[in-house]
C-alpha cells in the first residue's frame, strides 16, 4: 500500500483547510470543482502544486456520488473527505464509499453512526433510553388525531407546572426540515385545526402524514460540544461553543468559545454546571453508540438553566476552528487542527493524548462574512469581489477561497459565504475588542451587475459582537 | 334431391348449391388442393357460363357426377376432422350465425340496445324473445332472455363477433333486466375472443364484472357455445349449463395465438400450418375433449361436418336442447324431490331424438327459496370445476386430517365470531349504558363537594390518558427493526440508469442502494425496479407471520400437452414451489389477513387448475376466519395455456369464490404489481372493489403486441400504466412501494364492514 490518497469532496474554505491538514500530515490529495469554481482558491493551490500526479479533476455537479467515485477510482484515491454540507452527513454515500469493491476510507464516522444519529427522532429515542434529556414532546411520528392531543394536552400541563406563564408548542411534519411544515400553537383550542393543516400538508408535500409535536422553547441559548473520537474507543471533548446568534432561516453567523463565560456575563442559573453536565451527556451518548470520529452535539439552553439535546451533527463543522483555538494540548501554545486529527483518526489511529492533556484558554469568536443583505431579510447578494484586504494579526485568522488577487465572482449555485473571521483574546472582553478592530480594518470592495456596490453583513456583525454570550 | 326430379329452372340454384358446398370444404381445409377441389370450382364455373349451351340430360349428367364427388369429399372429410379443420368450420361464413338461431329457434323477438349497425356494439345481440313448446297439442311459450355474439356475414361493423367492453356491458345490463323480470336467459358464444381495448369500461374490467354479477344472478341461465374464445366467451358464459355445438370449439386462446407463444414466432413471421395443426390438437378444443374434461355439460348434435345457416333440423334440435336445459336448471330447485326426479328422467330418456312434443308443462319462474338453491347449485358446480386435475396428496390419512382441521377451524371461528362475538358486544353495550348511567348519578352527588375542594385548592388538571376500543395499536414506521430483507439483486458493484433520467435529470443509481434502501425505487423520479416476490413476502408482514398453507397442490399437465410437464417440472426445482401462487396467513401489524401472491417466476405467474383451487381454498379460509382477502400480483401473464379451457374455467370458478367471500362480508383487496393482464384481471382481480397498483405497474387486458396484431393499432408505450389505469377508474389508487405496508394497514383499517374479526 503505497502513499494514502485523499479525495476532497467539497468546496470552498474547508477545501482549502483540508489540503492544509493532508499537506501537514504528508498525505497526497485531489480535489474536484465544477465551471463555477474554476477559479476558486483551493483549485488554483492544487493546479499550481508540483507533484507527479493529476491533483484537480472537473465534474458537472458536487451532488452526483457516481461521478465523485469515478473520479476517485481514475485518480487512484484511497480515502475521501466530504467536509461539510453536500454529503457529508449522507449515511447512503458513506456506506456506499465503505462497502464498495474497491472501498475508500470514508473521513467521518462510520456509516452506521451516521444513519442511527442522521434522524432526529432516532436520536431522541436514544437520548430518552440514556437519560439525556431532550426536549418534551412525542417519541416518533403521530398519525391519529386523538394521540395528538393527548400528547399537546400532556405540554401544556407539563409547561404550567414548571409555571410559564405563555406555553405553547410546535407541529412539525416529521419527514420536513428546513423549516418547512412547522406552525406553533399557543392554546389547546387551536390545536386541532393546526395538527389538521399540517398533518395535510405533510402528506401532500412529502407523502408521509406523520407528525411530531413538541414544547416550543421561546428563550434559549444555543450550545454545542465539541467531540472528537476514534475508533478505539477513546473520547475527548474540545469544550462547547455558543451559536445563539443566527440569522433567518437558522443560519449561524457568529460563535464564540467557550458556551458561557460566568466571569463577564450574569446567568440566571449556575453557568459552569450547564456547561459540565451537556459534556457529560455528549460523552455518554457518544459513547453507546460507538462514534468513531469528529462531532457536534447541539444543545438548547432554556432561561430556567434546563439543557436539551437537540441534534447530533456527525461531520466537521464550520466552526470547529474556534473550539481549537482556544484548547491547549499540554499547555502548549502549538495551534491545533481539529481536521488533521480527524483525518488522522480516520486512517486508524489513535487519538495520542486523553481528556485530561487539554486545557482551555481565552475566548475565541468566529464571525462568518457573507455577502447578504441583513436588512432585507439576508437576501444573497451576487457579482464580483474585487477588492479583499484585511488586517494581518498574530490573534486572527482568516479562512477564504477568494483570491486576493484577481475580481472573484460568487457563484450563485452555493451559499454565499465567503469568509471566515477567527479572533482569539485573552478574555472575552479582549476578543470583543479585537474582533471589533478587526472589523475596522478590513475592507471589501465589490460591483454587482447593475455596477452597485457590494453588500454584505459586517455592519451586522459590528453590531451582534455585543450580544455575545448574553442571555 | 333426386336428379331427375329436378328441371331446367332449377338448375342455376343447384350450380350455386354445389358451388358453396364445395367452398366450404375448401373453408375447412384451408387449401383448395384436398381432391382437387379447385378443379371441381372450375367446371361449375364454365358449366355456369355454358348453361344453356349444353344438353340438358348432358348438363344433369354433370351436375350429377360433380355431386357424387362432393359427397365422396364431404364424407372422407368428416371421417377424420382434425381439431385445426374444426376451428376453420366454426369460423366459415356458411356457419350459423346468432340471427338465424333467433329467426329459427324462436318464435318471435325484438331486439333490445339497437338494431344492425345503430347499436352500442353491433358485435353483442340482446333480444327479447319467446321460444314455444307443444304439450300434448297445446302450445305454450316462454319468455327469455337471448344474449350472445353475431358475427354477421363478413359485415365490418359486427367485429367477427369480438365483444368491445362497452358490448359486454350491454349484456350485463341486460342480465339484470332479466333478473328484474324473473326470465331466463340464453346465452350464444360466437366469439373468437374480446376485443382487448382499454377504454371505458374497459376490457378486463367489463369481463370481470360480468363474471362477479353472474354469480349470483337469479335466474336459470344456460349457455350454448359454437365459438368461444378464453375471455370472450365468459363474459357471458358462466351459467348453469353449458351447451356446445358437437362441431364448435372452446379454447383457452386460439390456436394461431397458441402456435405464436409455442413456437416463439416473432411478429409479422408468418405461422408454419404444421406448428398451428399440432398446438389446435394439443390444446383439446373440441366438444368431447371438453365434455371428458367436465367444462361442458352437454353436447348438441350436429351434422357431420357443423350445421350451416339452412340447417333446420340442427335448429328444430336446438330448440328442444335450449328447452331441455333450463327445464333440468328449473327442475333441480324444486321441492318435490320425486317429481324432478320423475321429470329428470323422463328428459334424459327422450334425449336420443328430437320428439313432436313434451309430456308435460314446466313453468319457469321460481320462489325466492328456489333461487336460492338456483345459486347454491350454480356456486357448487363451479367451485367443483377442474377437480382432479392437479396433484395434491392421496393419502386418505392426510386428507382426513385436512378435513378435521377444516372443519374444526370452521366451528371454532363460527362459534367465535359468529356466536359470541355478537353477545358479547350486546353484553357489553348493556354494561356500558349501565356504568354510564351510574356516573351521571355519582356525579351530581360529588359535584358540588369537588368544586369547594377546587376553589380552596386550585391546581392544573393533569390530562387524563383516553382508552381506545376496538383498534389495535398503531404503530410508526419508524419504530420498525431495522434489519428488513435485502434482495440480492443488491450484492453488485455497478451503477444503473433511471429509465427516466432523460425526463427527470435523475442521477445513476448504485445497485446495493437501489435494491437496499430505496427498496428499488428511483429517489429522484419515483421509478420503480421490478423485485422479486421474496422481498414482499418478508419485508410487508410483520416477522415470522407467515404460514404458508396448501402449499402441496401442484400443478400437472391434465390435457398432455407435449413438452409441459418438463417445464413444470423445471420450474418446480427452480423456483422450489408447486405452483405460482402462495396462499398464506400473515400480519400486518398486528391485523392477521390471508394472501394469495402470484408471482412471475413459476410459469410466468400464469393460472391454472392448481392456482385457481388453491385461490379459492384461500378464499374459504378467509371466509371461516373472517379475515381480510389479499391478492398481491406479484406478475401474472394470464391464464395458462398448457391447461386449456380447464385453466380458462378457472376464471368464473375463482370469481365465484371471491363473490361468496364478499358476500359474507369479507374484505378482497387486490394489488398489481409488474405486469399483470389478461384472464385474472379479467376475473378474480378485475372484479374486486378495491384495486390498486404499485407505481411503474401495468394492468391491462392484453399485452400491446396482441393489441397490434387484433387490432391493427399500435397503443402508446404507457398505454397499460397504472397511472392510466387509474385514469379509466381501473384501479382505485397508486401505491409507493416503500409505503406499501402502510397504504395496506389504512386500506384495511378504514376498508371493510364490521364482519371483519378485528372490527
Amino acid at each position: 500500500m503505497g502513499k494514502e490518497r485523499v479525495l476532497i469532496a467539497n468546496r470552498g474554505e474547508i477545501a482549502l483547510r483540508i489540503i492544509q491538514a493532508c499537506k501537514d500530515l504528508g498525505l497526497d490529495y485531489v480535489v474536484l470543482y465544477t465551471k463555477e469554481d474554476e477559479f476558486s482558491l483551493h483549485v488554483r493551490i492544487a493546479q499550481q502544486e508540483e507533484s507527479g500526479f493529476k491533483k484537480a479533476y472537473r465534474i458537472a455537479n458536487y451532488k452526483d456520488p457516481n461521478e465523485i467515485f469515478s473520479v476517485a477510482d481514475e485518480a487512484g484515491c484511497t480515502s475521501i473527505h466530504p467536509g461539510y454540507g453536500f454529503f457529508s452527513e449522507n449515511y447512503v454515500f458513506a456506506r456506499r464509499a465503505t462497502l464498495r469493491n474497491r472501498p475508500l476510507t470514508f473521513i467521518g464516522p462510520n456509516w452506521e453512526v451516521i444513519r442511527d444519529l442522521g434522524s432526529k427522532i432516532n436520536t431522541k429515542r436514544l437520548a430518552k433510553g440514556l437519560k439525556v434529556p431532550v426536549i418534551p414532546g412525542s417519541d416518533g411520528p403521530i398519525y391519529n388525531e386523538l394521540e395528538a392531543e393527548e400528547v399537546a394536552e400532556e405540554l401544556f400541563f407539563l409547561q404550567k407546572e414548571k409555571g410559564i406563564h405563555h406555553p405553547s408548542i410546535l407541529v412539525k411534519a416529521s419527514a420536513g426540515g428546513g423549516g418547512m411544515g412547522i406552525e406553533e400553537v399557543s392554546h389547546l383550542d387551536a390545536f386541532r385545526r393546526t395538527y389538521r393543516r399540517i398533518q395535510n400538508y405533510a402528506k401532500r408535500q412529502f407523502g408521509d402524514e406523520g407528525v411530531l409535536i413538541e414544547q416550543c422553547l421561546i428563550d434559549y441559548q444555543h450550545l454545542e460540544v465539541q467531540l472528537l473520537c476514534s475508533s478505539h474507543g477513546e473520547v475527548v471533548h474540545f469544550g462547547t461553543r455558543n451559536c445563539t446568534i443566527q440569522s433567518t432561516g437558522r443560519q449561524k453567523r457568529v460563535e464564540v468559545a467557550p458556551g458561557f463565560d460566568p466571569a463577564v456575563c450574569e446567568y440566571p442559573f449556575d453557568a459552569r454546571a450547564v456547561l459540565d453536565r451537556i459534556v457529560k451527556y455528549s460523552v455518554r451518548l457518544a459513547k453507546h453508540v460507538g462514534y468513531d470520529n469528529i462531532g457536534t452535539w447541539e444543545w438548547i439552553v432554556s432561561r430556567d438553566g434546563s439543557p436539551y439535546l437537540m441534534e447530533v451533527n456527525a461531520r466537521i463543522q464550520v466552526e470547529n476552528e474556534i473550539s481549537a483555538c482556544i484548547s491547549r494540548l499540554n499547555g502548549s501554545n502549538e495551534p491545533l487542527s481539529l481536521i488533521r486529527d480527524q483525518i488522522r483518526v480516520a486512517l486508524g489511529d489513535r487519538l495520542g493524548f486523553s481528556q485530561k492533556d487539554i486545557s482551555f484558554e481565552g475566548t475565541s469568536i468566529e464571525m462568518r462574512i457573507v455577502a447578504e443583505d441583513t436588512k432585507r431579510g439576508f437576501a444573497p447578494w451576487c457579482g464580483t469581489i474585487t477588492r479583499f484586504d484585511y488586517p494581518d494579526e498574530c490573534w486572527a485568522r482568516l479562512y477564504s477561497h477568494v483570491p486576493r488577487d484577481i475580481p472573484y465572482k460568487i457563484p450563485t449555485e452555493y451559499d454565499p459565504n465567503f469568509a471566515l473571521a477567527i479572533i482569539w483574546g485573552q478574555d472575552t472582553q479582549q476578543a470583543k475588542e479585537r474582533a471589533r478592530q478587526f472589523q475596522k480594518g478590513t475592507v471589501i470592495e465589490g460591483k454587482g451587475a447593475k455596477d452597485e456596490d457590494i453588500v454584505t453583513n459586517m455592519d451586522y456583525l459590528y453590531d451582534r459582537i455585543d450580544d455575545v454570550l448574553q442571555f | 334431391m333426386r336428379i331427375d326430379q329436378i328441371h331446367m329452372a332449377d338448375s342455376g340454384r343447384l350450380l350455386s348449391q354445389l358451388a358453396d358446398r364445395i367452398s366450404y370444404l375448401i373453408d375447412i381445409k384451408g387449401n383448395s388442393e384436398y381432391g382437387n377441389i379447385g378443379s371441381l370450382l372450375g367446371q361449375i364455373q364454365r358449366l355456369r357460363q355454358s348453361l344453356f349451351e349444353i344438353k340438358e340430360s348432358d348438363l344433369f349428367e354433370e351436375i350429377d357426377r360433380i355431386e357424387d364427388r362432393i359427397s365422396f369429399l364431404e364424407d372422407r372429410v368428416a371421417e377424420k376432422l382434425s381439431p385445426a379443420e374444426i376451428v376453420n368450420i366454426v369460423r366459415s361464413p356458411q356457419r350459423f350465425t346468432l340471427m338465424d338461431i333467433l329467426e329459427n329457434v324462436y318464435d318471435s323477438y325484438t331486439e333490445l340496445g339497437g338494431e344492425g349497425e345503430c347499436n352500442i356494439d353491433p358485435a353483442i345481440v340482446v333480444a327479447r324473445a319467446t321460444i314455444s313448446r307443444r304439450v300434448k297439442n297445446r302450445l305454450y311459450s316462454h319468455q327469455v332472455m337471448v344474449i350472445g355474439h353475431e358475427k354477421g356475414q363478413g359485415e365490418e361493423y359486427r367485429n367477427g363477433g369480438c365483444a368491445r367492453p362497452w358490448g359486454n356491458n350491454k349484456a350485463l345490463k341486460y342480465m339484470r333486466v332479466a333478473e328484474t323480470e324473473g326470465i331466463p336467459i340464453h346465452f350464444y358464444i360466437f366469439t373468437p375472443g374480446s376485443y382487448p381495448i382499454e377504454d371505458y369500461p374497459g376490457a378486463a374490467q367489463q369481463i370481470a364484472r360480468n363474471l362477479y354479477v353472474m354469480a349470483k344472478l337469479k335466474v336459470p341461465m344456460v349457455s350454448f357455445i359454437s365459438e368461444g374464445g378464453s375471455g370472450g366467451a365468459e363474459a357471458i358464459g358462466a351459467s348453469g349449463l353449458r351447451l356446445m355445438g358437437s362441431r364448435g370449439y372452446y379454447s383457452v386462446i386460439s390456436p394461431e395465438g397458441a402456435a405464436a407463444i409455442e413456437g416463439k414466432i416473432r411478429e409479422g413471421e408468418k405461422l408454419p400450418r404444421k406448428l398451428l395443426e399440432h398446438c389446435a390438437a394439443q390444446l383439446k378444443i373440441t366438444a368431447e375433449d371438453n365434455l371428458r374434461l367436465g367444462t361442458i355439460d352437454r353436447i348438441i348434435g350436429e351434422p357431420p361436418l357443423g350445421a350451416r345457416r339452412d340447417d333446420f333440423p340442427f335448429f328444430r334440435r336446438l330448440r328442444y336442447e335450449m328447452l331441455r336445459a333450463t327445464d333440468e336448471l328449473v327442475l333441480k330447485t324444486k321441492n318435490f324431490r320425486a317429481f324432478r326426479a320423475y321429470a329428470l328422467k323422463r328428459q334424459a330418456e327422450e334425449g336420443k331424438d328430437v320428439p313432436e312434443d313434451f309430456d308435460l308443462f314446466i313453468g319457469w319462474s321460481l320462489t325466492d327459496l328456489e333461487r336460492e338453491r338456483l345459486l347454491e347449485f350454480r356456486f357448487k358446480k363451479y367451485i367443483e370445476l377442474g377437480k382432479g386435475y392437479f396433484i395434491e396428496n392421496k393419502n386418505i390419512l392426510t386428507q382426513g386430517i385436512r378435513k378435521t382441521k377444516v372443519f374444526a377451524s370452521k366451528t371454532y371461528y363460527d362459534i367465535r365470531y359468529g356466536l359470541l362475538r355478537p353477545h358479547h358486544r350486546n353484553v357489553q353495550k348493556v354494561i356500558e349504558e349501565v356504568s354510564g348511567e351510574g356516573s351521571v348519578f355519582l356525579r351530581k352527588v360529588t359535584e358540588p363537594v369537588r368544586a369547594a375542594y377546587d376553589f380552596v385548592f386550585p391546581q392544573p388538571e393533569r390530562p387524563s390518558k383516553v382508552i381506545r376500543s376496538g383498534e389495535p395499536e398503531r404503530k410508526s414506521i419508524f419504530a420498525e427493526e431495522w434489519d428488513p430483507y435485502v434482495s440480492p439483486l443488491a450484492n453488485e458493484d455497478c451503477t444503473v440508469t433511471c429509465p427516466n433520467a432523460a425526463k427527470y435529470g435523475c442521477l445513476d443509481l448504485w445497485v446495493p442502494d437501489l435494491y437496499g434502501e430505496f427498496c428499488g425505487v428511483c429517489p429522484n423520479c419515483g421509478h420503480h425496479f421490478p423485485l422479486e416476490y421474496q422481498w414482499y413476502l418478508e419485508n410487508l408482514f410483520d416477522k415470522n407471520s407467515v404460514r404458508e398453507f396448501n402449499a402441496h397442490i401442484a400443478s400437472c399437465n391434465p390435457l398432455g400437452f407435449q413438452g409441459y410437464s418438463a417445464r413444470l417440472q423445471k420450474d418446480i426445482k427452480h423456483t422450489g414451489r408447486n405452483s405460482s401462487i402462495i396462499t398464506f396467513e400473515a400480519e400486518v401489524w398486528g391485523i392477521r389477513l390471508v394472501v394469495a401472491m402470484l408471482f412471475s417466476n413459476f410459469r410466468g405467474g400464469t393460472v391454472g387448475v392448481a392456482e385457481g383451487e388453491k385461490f379459492v381454498r384461500a378464499c374459504d379460509v378467509a371466509s371461516t376466519t373472517r379475515r381480510p382477502l389479499l391478492a398481491y400480483i406479484h406478475s401474472t401473464g394470464g391464464i395458462r395455456i398448457h391447461e386449456g379451457t380447464l385453466g380458462v374455467v378457472q376464471m368464473p370458478k375463482c370469481t365465484f369464490g371471491v363473490r361468496e367471500y364478499n358476500d359474507n362480508g369479507g374484505l378482497y383487496i387486490v394489488v398489481y404489481d409488474n405486469n399483470s393482464y389478461a384472464g385474472p384481471v379479467a376475473s378474480f382481480l378485475g372484479c374486486s372493489l378495491y384495486q390498486f397498483g404499485i407505481r411503474s405497474s401495468r394492468i391491462g387486458f392484453a399485452g400491446p403486441r396482441v393489441i397490434r396484431e387484433t387490432t391493427g393499432q399500435d397503443v402508446p408505450t404507457d398505454y397499460h400504466s397504472a397511472k392510466n389505469a387509474l385514469k379509466r377508474g381501473h384501479i382505485q389508487g397508486i401505491w409507493d412501494r416503500r409505503e406499501f405496508k402502510k397504504n395496506l394497514y389504512d386500506a384495511l383499517m378504514t376498508l371493510g364492514g364490521p364482519n371483519l374479526y378485528y372490527k
